[in-house]
């Protein structure tokens, strides 16, 4: 069949593509387990009651007492009865490696490519006109997000998610900035991998050094082609992990 | 629409003289109506917690604040996407902070999880919107910038420090975020009668909004010489001929 102006064109049966949502009891999963992650919520914290939950996340009390159970299943909150009762975080939660080699697991290399395709095209866009924007205040920020590479990898992998938001926040472009924290939505925990082999961690801090210079020099060509240097540097080490598993 | 551009950009140049200089009185008048809102609420909210006589809680800042913001970003015609209170260290804890932060006529909570985390006030010291009026005493604009903690939009946040008594360290500060949507809308009708290429620029030199073509929200600009300097509010300008970098 020809897809004509007239006809059934590609853009329009994408309208009657089925709307599938996460649904409200996972969006607050989702953002608990996120506190948790960023360590805005930490082991042992008491976490609030249903009411207060519901009134703070802007959702109903029965969304807030499901995502509550929700998490208690799957071990990020433990609840304790009595006076002194209530739900607290777990200990030793998130962002675990064991849960992020699951991860990498059910991924098939065709998924990770094209993932990381996607992200390399979002986040060069974003460093191209950052390169253009940049003042000596973004380039000052943007360094302060270079991880040393003896932290640890979870707030070494933390930085570096911070690295590419910021250089979206220079780039000054709201949409490519939610695209952005969308992908790293999609990519997870699995970026932590990588972040705790002191190799990677090596390469990837010249890199992000190179970015960072390039979008000082006002060089929209190079900024792209480290950035997306940059996420070839994770992509090509978790295929290699990831071909393994066979 | 049906206004063409040469139509549109001679009757600009034919434009009676002071028209320039009212365009830009009612930018003027416009950004200094929010900042002056924002110290009027400033000084109530500082009386209202020193009146609390030091037992501040989540539950009473909420109280004070949300009626507030639900006339700000309600109000028809008004510039407020989303408008709140941040307190400072001390004021209800000693690494707490609080945040009573709304946005949009539905008055969607803004990172009302963080209230529940011991050390929240780690959220927000870095923040220029934070910082700077805490560490100076002095209302403060940030921006424009892409607002990630809560509109997720292209924004100016204003924000004012909160004292509650004369010689006391900052309780917290008030904010009120403007979307550069908002006020592209609000400020094009007046920017195309001062010039084609007049821009709105904050005080480091970036394009807020302008009329020019080439010349986005964002980019650092420079004055085009002759160009008139028109002061709007505390800290931006507009200038009549402006070029990108």
């Amino acid at each position: 069949m020809l897809l004509s102006p007239n006809g059934a064109s590609r853009s329009l049966a994408a309208v009657f593509t089925p709307i599938k949502s996460r649904g409200l009891v996972d969006e607050v999963c989702g953002r608990i387990e996120q506190a948790v992650e960023t360590g805005l919520l930490t082991s042992g914290q008491r976490l609030p009651n249903e009411t207060e939950l519901a009134a703070a996340l802007g959702v109903s009390a029965v969304t807030a007492r499901e995502a509550l159970s929700q998490l208690r299943a799957s071990g990020i909150i433990r609840t304790a009865r009595g006076r002194s009762g209530g739900s607290f975080i777990a200990d030793n939660v998130l962002p675990s490696r064991e849960r992020a080699l699951a991860q990498l697991h059910e991924l098939s290399r065709l998924q990770i490519r094209d993932l990381a395709l996607h992200y390399q095209a979002i986040a060069a866009a974003c460093a191209g006109v950052a390169a253009r924007r940049a003042d000596a205040a973004d380039i000052a920020t943007l360094r302060s997000f270079i991880p040393s590479a003896d932290d640890d990898s979870s707030s070494w992998n933390l930085a570096f998610s911070e690295f590419l938001l910021e250089v979206a926040a220079i780039a000054r472009s709201a949409r490519l900035a939610r695209e952005l924290i969308r992908l790293q939505a999609d990519l997870g925990a699995l970026t932590l991998l990588p972040c705790a082999d002191a190799g990677y961690r090596g390469r990837t801090t010249v890199i992000l050094e190179d970015v960072a210079a390039a979008i000082e020099a006002h060089d929209p060509s190079a900024a792209e082609t480290r950035v997306k240097a940059l996420i070839s540097a994770t992509t090509e080490w978790l295929l290699t992990e990831q071909a393994k598993r066979y | 629409m049906s206004e063409t551009t040469s139509t549109a950009d001679s009757s600009a140049a034919q434009a009676e003289p002071g028209s320039a200089e009212q365009a830009a009185a009612e930018l003027d008048a416009t950004i200094a109506g929010i900042e002056h809102r924002l110290t009027v609420w400033a000084a109530d909210t500082g009386a209202a917690l020193a009146a609390m006589s030091g037992k501040v809680t989540g539950t009473a800042v909420d109280k004070l604040i949300r009626p507030v913001v639900e006339e700000l970003v309600q109000l028809p015609g008004g510039y407020a996407a989303g408008a709140g209170f941040i307190a400072n260290a001390g004021l209800l804890g000693p690494e707490r902070s609080y945040i009573a932060w709304w946005q949009g006529p539905d008055l969607e909570p803004v990172d009302a999880l963080a209230n529940f985390s011991p050390n929240s006030i780690s959220r927000y010291v870095k923040a220029e919107w934070f910082r700077i009026p805490v560490e100076t005493g002095q209302a403060h604009v940030t921006g424009p910038y892409v607002d990630f903690l809560c509109t997720d939009e292209y924004v100016l946040t204003f924000t004012h420090p909160v004292f509650t008594r004369p010689d006391a360290p900052v309780a917290g500060i008030v904010g009120i975020d403007v979307t550069v949507q908002r006020l592209e809308r609000g400020a094009m009708p007046a920017l195309r009668r001062i010039g084609g290429r007049a821009t709105l620029a904050n005080a480091d030199g970036r394009a807020v909004v302008s009329a020019a073509p080439d010349i986005d929200a964002g980019d650092l600009i420079s004055p085009d010489e002759p160009c008139v300097h028109y002061p709007v509010g505390h800290t931006f300008t507009v200038w009549s001929d402006a070029v990108g970098l």
